[in-house]
């Protein structure tokens, strides 16, 4: 699906944000990106679609070069969406902001408001629908600059920071929809600082430290490595925290549990239960 | 937009840095009058000719030629329309006058904005009598204009993202794509100013009426030594200029 070969990137030649990345991402996958404030998380996003093009090192999008590809090709295959959704927003309804990326990328009248009444609905907002997106809340812009790009059904669905400004209810609607699309096919890239919401919904986690990825693999086992934690300046996971301190006194309890499930097996083991 | 970036103040050591921002403002402002007094192509190949080493001297030769550079293109439509357009006898070597005048100006002006910073520019304009509340709007304005600049390319990002082709179809088509730009960082920059001036008032911004200040600038020899040349070299200059017939040589012109 997307395959990122040895890629390295400085901002205006000298600012090194990327020195030698390389992933493959299949279809249907759930990746998170993680990494302290810097590392080249949102730099390597912008690389898979044409919004940044590496200096080395080559990019492939569904088996086809990349860099033969424009911004609003690659845009069809790879949706991005961004932190702040107020460098977006632009129109005076929240149907036009939805619509606008669909006239863009030449979808029929028809086709473009059936898309757009499904992603409003999943969205819940419906509503809103005529409201301006300048007179909504931070929550629900945010939502407005997601169902925009959703609208579009991209194969790929990057995400930068979504659950920042998200009440509990709406981050348990946005996961919800994101296990939805991905159900359906859609590989969702995830970046964030949010290391229980990767944890809940994301199998694979990439870690990154100053352009490089020190990490790779399975989400619990990618958390729960101090170094890890340590390098991309996050937060042991509180369960992790959790289990750490009773492996202290019960050795056969594992000090890597990620998971709800995983650390009350291990509590009703210690009591001799099954 | 490469052009404005002598405009920009850069972090360095030379003597024109060092020199104080008023007396930087009378220099600028004295050689800018000088440009603005001739339009003949010998008197500004002169003016440039003296504003390059002050240019050098401020360690900022590279930045000036990037700038000029990107002023080409603007200096080819000035060259064009002039001698289209000009009713005066050699309108060619009018607009080639026009366009060096032009360079002669930004250069001048440069040499104060390259050199100043902000911050010095709102404590220079407090200690000359205007009120703290004016210097501090201007200082802010200044120091808010990269951070548009950056706001416009993650913009710009956006709406590529979607699909909003900036460089391609017809100049009609062209102009509409600003509209997607231009329209979020205007709800943006509102935005950033309004949260500014609250968190500003929440620190206590225009609680006492008497401000003191942590660095204040002094007037020292050079820089009287620097006003003194730079006043007496235009009015040696205006007095040639309006008192006396000047040579030939000094208007002299291309022969169309």
């Amino acid at each position: 699906m997307i395959i990122i070969d040895d890629v390295h990137f400085a901002y205006d030649g000298i600012y090194p944000a990327l020195r030698g990345v390389s992933l493959q991402i299949d279809s249907g996958e759930r990746v998170a990106i993680v990494g302290a404030n810097g590392a080249g998380k949102t730099t390597l996003v912008k690389h898979m679609n044409g919004l940044l093009r590496p200096q080395q090192g080559r990019v492939f999008v569904n088996g086809r070069d990349a860099s033969k590809l424009s911004v609003a090709e690659l845009a069809r295959t790879v949706g991005l969406v961004w932190q702040n959704p107020d460098h977006q927003l632009f129109l005076d309804t929240v149907e036009k902001e939805i619509t606008f990326g669909l006239r863009n990328l030449g979808y029929g009248p028809e086709d473009t408001r059936a898309r757009c009444e499904r992603t409003m609905s999943i969205l819940g907002l419906t509503d809103l629908a005529n409201r301006s997106p300048f007179s909504l809340s931070g929550g629900e812009r945010k939502r407005v600059a997601l169902a925009s790009v959703l609208a579009t059904e991209p194969q790929v669905l990057a995400l930068d920071e979504p659950t920042i400004g998200q009440d509990a209810k709406q981050k348990e609607n946005l996961s919800n929809l994101l296990m939805e699309l991905n159900a359906n096919g859609c590989a969702v890239i995830c970046v964030t600082h949010d290391i229980e919401f990767v944890i809940e919904h994301f199998p694979r986690t990439i870690a990154m430290s100053e352009g490089l990825i020190i990490a790779d693999g399975q989400t619990n086992s990618v958390l729960t490595n101090d170094r890890v934690i340590e390098i991309c300046s996050l937060s042991t996971p509180e369960l992790t925290q959790a289990s750490q301190a009773l492996n202290q006194r019960f050795p056969e309890v594992s000090p890597r549990l990620t998971l709800v499930k995983e650390l009350e097996d291990a509590i009703i083991k210690i009591f001799g239960g099954v | 937009m490469s052009f404005l970036e002598v405009f920009q103040y850069t972090r360095q050591e030379s003597v024109i840095h060092n020199l104080d921002p008023r007396a930087k403002l009378v220099i600028s402002i004295c050689l800018a009058g000088i440009s603005l007094m001739f339009t003949d192509i010998i008197p500004m190949v002169l003016m440039i000719c003296f504003l390059i080493p002050l240019i050098a001297a401020a360690k900022s030769l590279k930045r000036w030629a990037t700038s000029m550079r990107g002023l080409l293109p603007l200096l080819l439509f000035i060259i064009v329309f002039n001698t289209l357009l000009s009713t005066t006898e050699y309108p060619f070597s009018h607009s080639i006058g026009l366009s060096l005048r032009l360079v002669a100006l930004m250069t001048s002006f440069s040499l104060f904005f390259l050199t100043v910073h902000p911050d010095e520019l709102s404590q220079a304009l407090i200690q000359m009598g205007i009120r703290f509340e004016f210097a501090f709007a201007m200082s802010m304005a200044m120091r808010y204009v990269p951070t548009l600049g950056q706001e416009a390319y993650a913009i710009m990002d956006a709406q590529r993202a979607r699909g909003v082709e900036l460089d391609k179809g017809n100049m009609l088509k062209r102009i509409r794509n600003i509209v997607p730009i231009i329209v979020p960082l205007i709800i943006v920059s509102i935005r950033r100013a309004l949260s500014i001036a609250e968190s500003m008032e929440s620190r206590g911004f225009g609680a006492s009426e008497k401000r003191t200040y942590m660095e204040t600038l002094s007037f020292r020899k050079r820089d009287w030594g620097v006003v003194f040349i730079s006043l007496l070299g235009l009015v040696i200059l205006i007095h040639f200029r309006f008192f006396f017939s000047l040579p030939e040589w000094v208007s002299w012109g291309l022969p169309f």
